[in-house]
């Protein structure tokens, strides 16, 4: 790992080909518990001293700097994500609450960007164990491909296939900034801290992630586990969008309709308008 | 008419068939229905898989008695699986999905499904 400068940083990217298609498909990642249980009890020691919704004096203090902003198995993720020399935090919000409460209305963070690009990520940090009785945040998957406005979101509730990100102390996730998502219900008792930041890439794309020999582009998987919006493999179409963006080859992205690439298929021969020189 | 309004009209015409209702019975009674809490609207938003009422639904919102309801997380378990099932308990729509906002982009998708907006009173 090496510090560029103050704000600069890289480190080894940890996250493999599928690892990272598995992100463009699902819009968020989750890293549980990779944050040490001292660092845990120190941060939430902090929160209660610096109660403020912007408890920016924690990115001041290098213990946290250390196991969290630079969370070897976080920070690999975003490296992986963002490319090299990724630009650190400045900013530390506390999404704290005292349980028990109703859900939050789903919504988009204000000033979000709706495409394939990926130039910035949202990341939380539960320094405490979150279960479900705890309001944990619930995402959308695949929502960060699927348009649309906080305030015409206002009256959606249940949504078949969300995820409540339950997990234990320490633990990491981390969103494509448009994710769809919102407080969970909270019949428990207690408080709850909910650290959340934000990283920005500065470096373009490229494919320098851990590459898997076997990964084939022609034949992988770009059909996300939900598709409650879009129309038969539009989504399939957008995953394979923002992959080939991570991966540089962005003009190279095609899609010549009907069965051709990226949709999926029991073919004998390799899609049709499969762009050349993806592995490369 | 809520259901208190009922017991109360119900027990008029019992009165009545029986031959026992007076005037001032009538009048008690009409007092208690004018007092009586007037019925509510309740509001059941179902975000369908496409335009169909027998399409999957894959959200939910309901408002009765004046608050909303926690959708269970589970969608296995939300009371109607289709709008249709809302219909048949006797729900009423009173908005249908709004084409033209889902015309928007062929190559994006927006929102959250097909949206119906049902009713009823209680």
């Amino acid at each position: 790992m090496t510090a560029i400068d103050e704000k600069l940083y890289d480190c080894d990217a940890t996250l493999t080909d599928t690892q990272v298609l598995d992100f463009c498909k699902n819009g968020y990642l989750l890293l549980e518990g990779v944050v040490p249980d001292e660092v845990n009890r120190k941060s939430v020691a902090h929160c209660d001293g610096d109660s403020f919704y912007e408890p920016t004096s924690i990115l001041q203090q290098d213990w946290f700097l250390e196991h969290v902003i630079c969370n070897r198995a976080a920070a690999g993720a975003v490296r992986s994500l963002l490319g090299a020399d990724f630009h650190l935090p400045i900013l530390m919000s506390n999404h704290r609450f005292t349980a028990p409460g109703p859900a939050q209305g789903w919504h988009v963070d204000g000033n979000f960007k709706f495409g394939p690009a990926l130039n910035n990520l949202q990341v939380f940090y539960y320094p405490q164990d979150t279960p479900l009785e705890m309001g944990p945040t619930q995402v959308m998957p695949g929502s960060h491909l699927v348009r649309n406005k906080a305030r015409f979101m206002a009256h959606l509730d249940g949504i078949r296939g969300m995820v409540s990100t339950t997990a234990p102390a320490g633990s990491i996730f981390i969103t494509a900034y448009q994710i769809w998502h919102r407080r969970g219900p909270a019949s428990g008792e207690g408080l709850r801290n909910l650290l959340k930041y934000f990283y920005w890439r500065t470096e373009p794309p490229v494919r320098d992630w851990v590459v898997e020999e076997d990964f084939d582009f022609a034949t992988v998987e770009y059909s996300p586990s939900f598709n409650a919006s879009g129309e038969q493999f539009r989504m399939d179409v957008k995953v394979a969008e923002m992959f080939l963006w991570l991966c540089g080859k962005h003009d190279q992205f095609q899609n010549l309709g009907g069965q051709s690439w990226p949709l999926p298929g029991h073919r004998n021969d390799l899609p049709y308008g499969l762009p050349e020189g993806l592995g490369l | 008419m809520t259901a208190a309004q009922r017991e109360i009209a119900d027990r008029l015409a019992a009165a009545l068939a029986a031959g026992t209702l007076t005037v001032e019975d009538l009048r008690q009674g009409m007092e208690e229905v004018a007092r009586s809490p007037g019925a509510r609207q309740d509001i059941l938003y179902l975000q369908a898989a496409n335009t169909s009422p027998t399409a999957g639904v894959v959200g939910m919102m309901l408002i009765e008695d004046g608050a909303p309801v926690e959708t269970p997380a589970d969608a296995d378990v939300w009371p109607y699986q289709t709008v249709l099932e809302a219909v048949n308990d006797g729900w009423r729509i009173i908005s249908f999905p709004n084409m033209a906002l889902l015309s928007v982009s062929e190559d994006d998708p927006h929102g959250l499904g097909f949206e119906f907006i049902l009713e009823r009173w209680s």
